[in-house]
């Protein structure tokens, strides 16, 4: 399976190339791209907030053997939510990762890789969505249903056995 | 095999509707969606449910009629009520004739998660899916359970503390799989769906170790910009790992021993009291008796974590499972590396069972590692070993210079790791890791 990820609007330099080359298996081969979203569209002003099941819609119909991941720094919520990290269609190959809620407490070097690794975690689990994955009791497989910034740092940027021979199935 | 937990989500809003629903199906629920109190009605009675969220305010039949002509057709069906803060009054009413709880729009991802959970599990059927008890097996470390007496006699232990919400203490040498044991006890209890926490608590300096554990709040101290849950709080309903305890400096064993006892916590620098429930497994290399006897560790602390105790044999005491679990890292190794290694010669493995091992089955690992990263051919030598063939000193590779150089820094300082870490110029958690990586370990 390749992946493309998605640069939706600002994304700091590199950082995609960076969450690029960390993803696991089943994951080959992929490249970078952007794509112009209105957010507009999905902003929600009372909340101030924008509306993830809206902007996933922006995110085309993936072609065959491919997965589309779109990257963005927006605050997300889901209708009825407070909040969400990112959004997927489930067994679509699209999907959407924020890291507006993944920043760790403090600056410097180590809170960047902290971020970096939090973020390439949760493409990998927004990935795995979208590969027609549900969560995973397994507590470090990428596939574990974290709900605050520190849990995420808990799990690897991987699938554990179980969950990677689900995909393999699916491929 | 037994059916998921079926959920049906009844709003007349279409967008609350299909993003509970995705939500949901996240969680690996079968979910179906209703948009009127006549809908649902109809879904229940045609596929059954367990599970309904209902929007108290829908136009037609509302939350409250709905859920009355729920429990006529369906008595054992749980039901959780939708409400904006407006309504939270209607929502109490709902309470009264039997809802399940209500919950307030926009959720709390972590709320609605936990109370969906909560509710799923007087179905018990989630337990039993056959799925889940096979990841679990596959998480459960095999390489632990290869078949020895001195093993067999560890798993029974496991298996005889695990159901219960027990303290655990395991003892061992550096480098004994006491972090696998710990995520076993984890894996067979009743707790398995809760996180698994792990916190090594010999890397840390004091305070950094407290707001691990314990978390803080913004402006605790220098540094702290924003609010962070410590360990603790992350292992709710689930179970904290806590290893290398006997290095645990005595102000923190007493804030430990009071959460242990007290179930309840206060984040540094904060005021709030927040309710805990959490399985304590804590580990060592270290003999803690002669600790508290030397009164270097607080015995009320030892008491209280030391309920239960597991052993851990070191593997030159069942050097028997020595063959399996270099199988086990052979083909783990192998398939990462992308090498076609098909086995060990005869002289490796009389090389890895006469070998004392004296980092244990980590030390196996990594010099299982370093062989298949060594080995042109389809068979691990006794020469890809650097305790057999030739010298150590043929190796020049940067990694080997930097394992021997910490070996000797390290025995010069008689293993004092603080001291040690001065004298090579680097700080003490890199020093920990390195040592971990080279499967060191302080005798
Ligand atoms: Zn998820
Ligand atoms: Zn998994």
């Amino acid at each position: 399976m390749n992946v493309r990820l998605l640069a939706l609007g600002d994304v700091p330099p590199r950082l995609a190339e960076t969450v690029l080359a960390e993803l696991p298996r089943p994951y080959v081969g992929g490249e970078i791209g952007r794509l112009a979203v209105s957010l507009e569209r999905c902003y929600d002003r009372t909340r101030a907030q924008v509306d993830a099941a809206c902007l996933i819609e922006q995110v085309p119909q993936p072609e065959p053997g491919w997965l589309l991941l779109g990257l963005t720094g927006v605050d997300l919520f889901m209708p009825a939510l407070t909040y969400v990290f990112g959004i997927s269609h489930l067994g679509g190959r699209r999907g959407i990762v924020s890291w507006f809620r993944l920043h760790p407490d403090g600056k410097g070097p180590d809170a960047a890789s902290v971020l970096v690794r939090r973020i390439t975690t949760e493409v990998v689990h927004e990935s795995g969505h979208a590969m027609g994955l549900v969560h995973c009791v397994v507590p470090d497989c990428a596939m574990h249903r974290s709900l605050w910034p520190e849990g995420v740092d808990l799990k690897r940027p991987d699938y554990c056995p179980a969950c990677l021979a689900t995909l393999n199935a699916s491929l | 095999m037994t059916m998921p937990v079926r959920i049906l989500v009844v709003d007349d809003e279409q967008h609350i509707r299909n993003s509970l629903a995705t939500w949901f199906r996240e969680e690996g629920y079968d979910v179906g969606v209703a948009a009127s109190g006549k809908d649902a009605l109809a879904a229940v009675a045609r596929e059954g449910t367990n599970i309904l969220l209902v929007d108290i305010k829908m136009p037609g039949m509302d939350g409250l009629e709905l859920q009355r002509k729920v429990r006529e057709l369906a008595p054992d069906a749980t039901i959780i009520i939708m409400t904006a803060y407006a309504s939270v009054e209607t929502a109490v009413q709902a309470l009264k004739e039997g809802a399940y709880d209500y919950i307030v729009k926009p959720f709390d991802p972590e709320a609605v998660s936990r109370l969906v959970r909560k509710a799923a599990e007087r179905y018990s059927l989630l337990a039993e899916n056959r799925a889940l008890r096979e990841r679990i097996a596959g998480a459960s470390p095999a390489l632990i359970t290869s078949g020895s007496p001195a093993m067999a006699k560890v798993i029974e232990l496991v298996d005889q503390v695990a159901p219960t919400d027990t303290n655990v203490l395991i003892t061992g040498e550096s480098g004994t799989g006491k972090e696998l044991v710990a995520h076993l006890i984890h894996a067979k209890s009743t707790r398995r769906f809760g996180p698994f926490v792990v916190e090594n608590c010999g890397a840390l300096a004091e305070g950094v170790l407290e707001s691990e554990l314990f978390g803080h709040e913004r402006g605790a101290f220098t540094g702290a910009v924003g609010r962070h849950r410590g360990k603790i709080e992350m292992a709710n309903e689930g179970t904290l790992f806590l290893d290398e305890i006997g290095d645990v400096p005595p102000k923190v064993q007493v804030d430990l021993l009071r959460v242990v006892q007290e179930r309840e916590l206060k984040r540094v620098g904060g005021s709030e009291t927040i309710k805990v429930d959490f399985r304590l497994v804590t580990a060592t290399h270290r003999d803690l008796e002669a600790e508290v006897a030397a009164g270097r560790f607080r015995d009320d602390f030892y008491f209280r974590i030391n309920v239960f105790q597991i052993p851990l044999p070191p593997l030159r005491e069942r050097s028997g499972d020595v063959p399996a679990l270099a199988e086990h890292f052979l083909q783990q190794f192998a398939t990462q590396m992308n090498r076609r290694i098909s086995g060990f010669s005869q002289d490796a493995m009389a090389a890895l069972m006469t070998y004392p091992w004296p980092g244990n089955v980590r030390e196996l690992a990594n010099a299982i590692e370093r062989a298949v990263v060594l080995c042109r051919g389809d068979r691990i030598e006794a020469s890809h070993f650097p305790f057999a063939g030739p010298p150590a000193s043929a190796d020049h590779s940067l990694a080997a210079i930097e394992e021997a150089h910490i070996r000797q820094m390290l025995a010069a300082c008689s293993y004092n790791v603080a001291q040690a870490a001065r004298e090579l110029d680097i700080d003490r958690v890199t020093l920990y890791n390195k040592m971990k990586k080279f499967g060191i370990e302080r005798p």
